[in-house]
């Protein structure tokens, strides 16, 4: 089956400009390739720094690629020109991390869903309600808060709103950065199921980026490891986790905690 | 360090140059010169206005003029005055030396008053001392310095205590150096009263919301649990912590130095650079405005390069900053 | 909330005293230009409801006065020619906010002089030309401000948005206005254009003087507001979406801006009244015989006035409530974005 988003290469630097002296240069991705196929969730786990979020934005075309390919429904975002793009973002969506920060504290819930539709321009007042409210449904949030400023949220209602706002030009591809890691763990089990509802009804494609092992296994069906701007390790869930083959993957494996029935002291292990 | 330094240094430079050129355009771009009110007494014949322009360079083009002035500034003479048919620059300095006389000092005293006011404010944020001060500064903000100038000067005149202008007395040569002293500091005492009076209020205020934002940082408490008292946390912790804000704003009073009292000289008659200034202006005597601006212009340069200097000594973080670049 | 109500209050207050000035016509018992010749520096009647022969009137009058035997500027009261202070008299024509055509004024008295304030060298009614002198000055504050702040914005926007060399050339711009000593500045433009101009071109020259020294703070004030916005998540979903520059301009970066903006035009306002207030005394203002707070208090720079006049100082204290309402506006601006901003902290906390 071909693939819904091809990466090749690509590579992101990032330069620092100064007043006097050279410009400092950091290599944020160094050379990454993987294929995304449609319906699947790949995740992309690794620790701080390791360029996830880079590769998210790029991705999602908010940021330019140095290098490298990135093909998409036959378009090379990585060359595609300004007015190319803007059609081609709202079919990727990124949900971002900080679910404070990512909606407009002083709008309402219903704006912040409806602003997409908004600009676009293409459906009327009432089309726009009319998908906004089946969404906020769909997400699990109640039409009757629909008129409250977001401000008013609590953190995982915020991220179902994100979600919802995401869905709404229906995407093909959601990339969730980190979406899950400010949330509670119970909050987080309820999204996660979320997700997967929405994809197995939806037939989205995921992109999980964490450094939270454990929540990418459970969703993901394809693991892919980051360290230092590169992939060190690319394969199906169960195989990763049962056979990791780099040290990266090792130690992300080993920060995972585990709860056990019987209390271990803590030098056993 | 240098590198730091040197950066600031000809950043400093570059502006004061560009200053130089906004005032050199924008005093010889404006229409009028010297001379038009020569051309309206009929004694003077029109070919002597044009020899004379010619003899000033007047009617050379802009540029060409800016060069001879760039040149005259670099040997020291900063263009010459009509209206005093003498080089600029020692014109300047007289005056400058009077106006700095009553700024540094002004400064000094404000300084003093406002850095324990604040400080003791900020101890009883809140409380009636504190709002005794917010409250008088707040009245004071609210004068305008043209007010205050004004009503200083009305009660020298009633109350006879305080000469009500100029510098010194009539019979000042010839008076004992003490008394010389004394008569100087008479004649000081309404304007440095009016620039202080003007200064304290944001002065006051900023101190105090700096040192206030201080004392309630965690680190701060942190410090207290430990049982240090309270003279050495003062010192050792929180005025460092406040110098950054505070050393830019004394950047500033620096900086001010030449420029903040024009309108208090002008009402109070102290012969500094501000009435200078004026008399210049209205006479279009260009050169010294450009240079009475340029001036001004070096010691803002000067008082924030001199802020830049004291805060990488002081700020631990722009040292690091600057070093990872 | 309690600090949207201050906000309001202080609004409330400086509306009244803004109305009082808007409609000085009616005010002011007369036309500020019109002079009385035979009655120089008449110091302020003194309003009376008891006259000499200690009978109580209900309409409060003042005397007219005459010279004192003798001597030339001292006057005294005529207890017997009491001049009544009629309400809503009719007086001299004025244009009410320059349209309507009116008659009335506040107080009056038919044919009479009354001079609540006094008079100056050319017996011009000082109330009146106080009221109107409001007018110059106030609004030249206002466009001033506005004028600044309109292009503070769009160069600050500019800069902070588009970045690069445009942000680079801006900023070095800025820097450099920010750098010449703002009065002198002022000064220097405002000397070398035409010093004899009619009032109301030398109004504008004013504003457009004031509008360009005065720019370079709210710039640098609102690239540093649009450089975090724009980097604000919710920004960045918008591209996400296919917003165009200009709808992200509007719709999210403009409003952050817009609150800082505001407390800015409070705290530039009296800066710029006060400005004027300066070049007018200085002469370099509003030009006679048109009223300005400013040059109502230039003729206090002759010694004889300063020590003699009282009441010719009593311009210099107009400003202070409109200061005082401007401080309170801006100090209860600030503490409404101080809340919510904390409203904001500790909202996001909250999982």
């Amino acid at each position: 089956m071909e693939p819904i988003l091809k990466v090749e290469n690509l590579v992101k630097r990032y330069a620092k400009r100064n007043l006097v002296g050279a410009p400092q240069e950091f290599l944020a991705l160094d050379s990454v390739s993987f294929a995304l196929s449609a319906g699947t969730t790949l995740a992309i786990v690794g620790e701080s720094g390791s360029g996830k979020s880079t590769l998210a934005s790029c991705i999602a075309c908010l940021e330019t690629p140095t290098a490298g390919n990135l093909w998409f429904g036959g378009t090379n975002l990585a060359h595609a020109t300004e007015n190319d793009l803007r059609n081609i973002r709202p079919q990727i969506q990124l949900i971002f991390s900080d679910p404070a920060s990512s909606l407009n504290p002083r709008w309402t819930i219903l704006d912040i869903v409806v602003e997409p539709l908004v600009i676009q321009g293409k459906w009327s007042r009432n089309e726009r309600m009319t998908r906004a409210f089946s969404l906020l449904e769909r997400v699990g949030l109640s039409a009757e808060i629909a008129e409250r400023p977001a401000a008013e949220l609590s953190g995982g209602q915020r991220q179902r709103l994100a979600i919802a706002r995401a869905l709404t030009l229906e995407p093909k591809i959601l990339i969730l950065d980190e979406a899950l890691s400010a949330l509670d763990c119970s909050v987080q089990a309820q999204i996660a199921n979320l997700l997967l509802e929405l994809q197995s009804s939806l037939g989205m494609t995921f992109l999980f980026i964490s450094h939270d092992f454990a929540l990418a296994a459970h969703l993901a069906d394809e693991i892919a490891v980051m360290s230092h701007g590169k992939i060190v390790e690319h394969g199906p869930t169960a195989k990763i986790l049962r056979t990791p083959a780099s040290e990266a993957t090792r130690q992300l494996l080993a920060a995972v905690p585990q709860i056990s029935r019987s209390p271990q002291p803590a030098a056993q292990r | 360090m240098m590198r730091y330094l040197l950066r600031r240094l000809s950043h400093a430079l570059l502006l004061v140059f560009g200053v130089s050129i906004l005032a050199f355009l924008f005093t010889t771009l404006a229409p009028g010169n010297y001379f038009d009110e020569m051309r309206l007494n009929p004694q003077i014949a029109p070919e002597t206005l044009v020899a004379l322009r010619a003899q000033y360079q007047l009617d050379r083009p802009l540029p060409l003029r800016y060069v001879y002035w760039l040149n005259s500034v670099l040997h020291g003479q900063m263009g010459f005055s009509f209206a005093y048919n003498s080089p600029v620059a020692p014109l300047l300095l007289v005056r400058a030396k009077n106006t700095l006389l009553l700024t540094i000092t002004a400064t000094f005293l404000a300084w003093l008053i406002a850095l324990p006011l604040g400080i003791w404010s900020a101890e009883r944020l809140g409380r009636f001392p504190d709002r005794l001060i917010s409250g008088s500064t707040a009245v004071l903000l609210v004068i305008p310095d043209l007010a205050l100038a004004l009503c200083l000067l009305v009660l020298a005149v009633r109350t006879g205590w305080f000469p009500t202008g100029g510098m010194a007395s009539v019979d000042y040569p010839s008076l004992s150096p003490l008394h010389k002293i004394r008569d100087l500091a008479f004649h000081m005492t309404l304007p440095v009263a009016a620039l202080v009076l003007s200064a304290l209020p944001l002065l006051v205020r900023h101190v105090r919301a700096t040192v206030a934002e201080v004392l309630h940082a965690p680190f701060l408490l942190a410090a207290e649990g430990h049982g240090i008292p309270r003279g050495t946390l003062l010192i050792r912790y929180v005025l460092p912590a406040a110098a950054n804000p505070l050393l830019s704003l004394f950047g500033f009073s620096i900086g001010a130095l030449l420029s903040g009292s024009l309108l208090i000289e002008v009402v109070m008659s102290w012969p500094g650079l501000g009435p200078f200034l004026l008399e210049a202006i209205l006479a279009r005597d260009i050169y010294i405005v450009i240079g009475g601006v340029l001036f001004s212009t070096i010691f803002l340069a000067a008082g924030n390069f001199l802020a830049d200097i004291l805060l990488y000594w002081i700020d631990p973080r722009i040292r690091t900053e600057s070093a990872s670049r | 909330m309690i600090r949207r109500r201050n906000v309001r209050l202080w609004l409330l207050i400086l509306g009244i005293l803004h109305g009082i000035i808007l409609c000085a016509g009616f005010f002011a018992p007369y036309d500020p230009i019109q002079q009385d010749r035979k009655n120089p520096y008449l110091p302020p009647m003194r309003v009376h409801f008891v006259d000499a022969g200690r009978h109580l009137h209900l309409r409060p009058f003042v005397y007219a006065v005459q010279l004192r035997p003798g001597s030339f500027d001292q006057y005294v009261e005529d207890t017997t020619q009491p001049r009544p202070l009629k309400f809503f008299a009719s007086g001299d024509r004025y244009r009410l906010f320059g349209l309507f055509q009116s008659r009335f004024h506040l107080f009056g008295a038919d044919n009479e002089r009354i001079y609540l304030v006094g008079t100056d060298a050319f017996g011009r009614d000082q109330l009146s030309r106080l009221l109107f002198g409001g007018q110059a000055s106030l609004l030249a504050g206002l466009l001033g401000a506005g004028l600044t702040l309109l292009i503070g914005w769009c160069i600050g926007a500019v800069a902070g948005y588009f970045g690069g060399w445009r942000d680079d050339v801006l900023m070095r711009l800025t820097e450099l206005f920010l750098a010449l000593p703002w009065l002198y500045l002022l000064f220097a433009i405002r000397a070398f254009l035409p010093l004899t101009v009619n009032p109301l071109h030398a109004f504008f020259l004013i504003v457009a003087v004031l509008a360009g020294v005065g720019w370079a703070r709210p710039a640098r004030l609102v690239r540093g507001i649009v450089l975090s916005a724009k980097e604000r998540d919710f920004v960045r979903a918008a591209r996400g979406f296919g917003a165009s520059n200009f709808y992200l301009l509007r719709r999210h970066i403009l409003p952050e801006a817009s609150s800082v903006l505001l407390t800015q035009s409070a705290i530039l306002i009296p800066q710029f009244v006060l400005a004027e207030m300066t070049l007018s005394f200085l002469g370099l203002g509003v030009p006679e015989p048109v009223p300005s707070w400013g040059n109502l208090l230039s003729n206090l720079q002759q010694y004889s006035v300063l020590v003699s006049y009282w009441w010719m100082y009593l311009p210099a204290l107009a400003m202070v409530p409109f200061f005082l309402g401007y401080l309170g506006l801006a100090s209860a601006l600030q503490e409404r974005s101080n809340a919510y901003k904390i409203e904001r902290r500790s909202l996001g906390s909250l999982a």
